[in-house]
């Protein structure tokens, strides 16, 4: 294979997993083991929800259409990475275009939609996909780097110690990773300790790792820490409050004396 | 009067060659630093991706941290052998092997594609759909790059041996040291006025019977939130607090309000 070809390749990839993966999301509803995906049907209710069709059906119709086109667009990637490998470069050329026409009329669909919708972000988020298609497109045909002689690998000297370096950085990386994994997995649900910023209120600096569980553990913990305690009201900072990238969640716990504690002292 | 030159001697082609390769060397060098440094530091913050693989294989009803680890490991592999191979690329160039950095560098770019095609599998999987346009993006600018960098190849005309026109060079010389000496004051001025803001507390004002508004300035973070609570029981030692309510962003004056809260309180009996 030469050099045209395996990018050639490596784009007809992308796009078929990108497409599979699209379908195989709308096959799986909701949340389930070993899936998590995004839920549509929700999306597509809430949107339509928001010009007055309440009614699911024209949420469901919707989305049995877009999820129609998703798997054409499949078929036809799945089409061409089969004829990269069975048929000629004009073949493959053919049904690579057609997939890619395909996904740019379903993306401008969803251009439309986000425009009636009033969505901008999503909006930003389609153009941007059909703008790649388009130059995945013109790469794929007008790709323009040495192809005829079939591309070998040679080992050379400075092959093997590229090799050898790429592997070292490997074993460093993986070391790191399980050494921090290690260090930090007890933050999984390790209650988080608070301190007093000001009188009767405390803040705690949940760690990335923290989740639901972490916050039930933190609350219980600082009840049983602190029976002389009522907590009166939980404040989440905002994101305002955090320092940038740094800190994952602050919570403040307001607190007050019990009432029998004030009264024994 | 200067002449205008041709087009294709004002950017020297091996500029913008070295500039891809350096780019994409320094890309995959910082990403696997991070991976190598783990959680945030002095002089580094970085990503914790350790717990964003966790939460992500969590979510799919994986607990265990080794499935994580391994995903983990197995992206550092890709990214540790794209450094390699666009770093090699980078010295190849610099050498002057043009052929042999163009092979690395297609090596490079291979890896790279690998990397943001396994990582939009992910985001599939996982349902983070801003991801996938972020990995999708990265997707394409790889490829984009690598077919710049090899039509350079092709069109290359030379280094730019003409010197640039003097009166041009002049002047943009003369209008950037004005724009940064400008701009340097601004910035300096602003520094000397409101830093002090990082951590001063602000004074609530009451807006309604027992309803104090506090007004964040941009620098404001949790010192500040901290001491202006510190500050409002210290200047109102007979009200409680009972809930403090966060303007929602849709309430706030786009981006001319910073964080703004209330603070709810009641006589103390």
């Amino acid at each position: 294979m030469n050099e045209k070809s395996i990018l050639r390749l490596f784009i007809l990839i992308f796009w078929t997993f990108f497409w599979g993966l699209s379908v195989t999301d709308k096959i799986i509803p909701d949340v389930q083991f070993l899936w998590v995906g995004k839920d549509f049907f929700a999306l597509f209710i809430k949107f339509f929800g928001s010009l007055g069709l309440k009614d699911p059906l024209f949420a469901t119709f919707a989305l049995a259409g877009v999820s129609g086109l998703e798997a054409l667009n499949f078929a036809l990637y799945l089409t061409a990475t089969l004829s990269f490998f069975k048929a000629s470069d004009t073949v493959t050329d053919k049904w690579f275009f057609r997939a890619i026409l395909s996904s740019m009329v379903l993306f401008s669909l969803f251009s439309i939609a986000d425009q009636v919708f009033g969505d901008r972000f999503q909006l930003l988020e389609h153009g941007l996909f059909w703008l790649i298609l388009l130059a995945s497109w013109i790469t794929f045909k007008n790709v323009s780097i040495p192809q005829g002689e079939p591309y070998t690998w040679q080992a050379t000297p400075a092959t093997k110690r590229a090799i050898l370096a790429g592997t070292a950085l490997t074993i460093i990386t993986a070391w790191s990773v399980w050494d921090f994994s290690d260090d930090t997995f007890a933050n999984v649900d390790r209650p988080v300790m608070g301190t007093e910023v000001v009188e009767g209120i405390y803040k705690f600096d949940f760690p990335f790792l923290a989740d639901k569980v972490v916050w039930e553990h933190t609350v219980n913990a600082f009840k049983a820490e602190h029976p002389d305690l009522s907590i009166d009201y939980i404040y989440t900072g905002p994101s305002e409050l955090n320092s940038k990238k740094k800190t994952h969640l602050l919570l403040y716990i307001f607190t007050q004396p019990r009432a029998s504690s004030l009264g024994a002292s | 009067m200067d002449t205008p030159h041709s087009s294709n001697s004002v950017i020297p082609h091996q500029l913008v060659r070295y500039a891809i390769l350096m780019f994409w060397s320094i890309f995959w060098l910082f990403n696997l630093l991070d991976k190598v440094i783990g959680g945030a530091h002095f002089l580094w913050v970085g990503r914790d991706r350790f717990a964003q693989f966790q939460k992500y294989f969590a979510s799919t009803g994986l607990d265990s941290p080794h499935i994580a680890n391994a995903a983990l490991a197995v992206a550092g592999a890709l990214e540790a052998f794209a450094f390699v191979f666009f770093a090699g690329a980078l010295i190849f160039e610099i050498q002057k092997s043009r052929e042999t950095a163009r092979r690395w560098c297609f090596i490079g770019t291979l890896l790279t594609l690998a990397t943001f095609t396994f990582f939009s599998l992910g985001d599939h999987w996982f349902g983070d759909r801003f991801e996938l346009l972020e990995h999708t993006l990265f997707w394409f600018i790889s490829l984009a790059s690598y077919l710049v960098f090899t039509h350079l190849n092709e069109t290359d005309q030379g280094e730019a041996g003409e010197a640039w026109p003097r009166r041009q060079v002049t002047t943009a010389a003369v209008v950037s040291t004005v724009l940064v000496i400008a701009t340097s004051t601004a910035i300096f001025q602003h520094n000397t006025t409101d830093f002090q803001l990082r951590s001063a507390p602000v004074t609530a004002e009451e807006v309604g019977e027992n309803i104090y508004k506090v007004a964040f300035p941009f620098l404001g973070g949790s010192t500040v939130f901290e001491r202006s609570l510190a500050q409002f029981k210290e200047n109102h030692p007979r009200k409680t607090i009972q809930h403090i309510y966060t303007v929602p962003k849709p309430l706030r004056l786009k981006k001319a309000d910073a964080l703004i809260f209330y603070i709810m309180t009641e006589d103390q009996p």
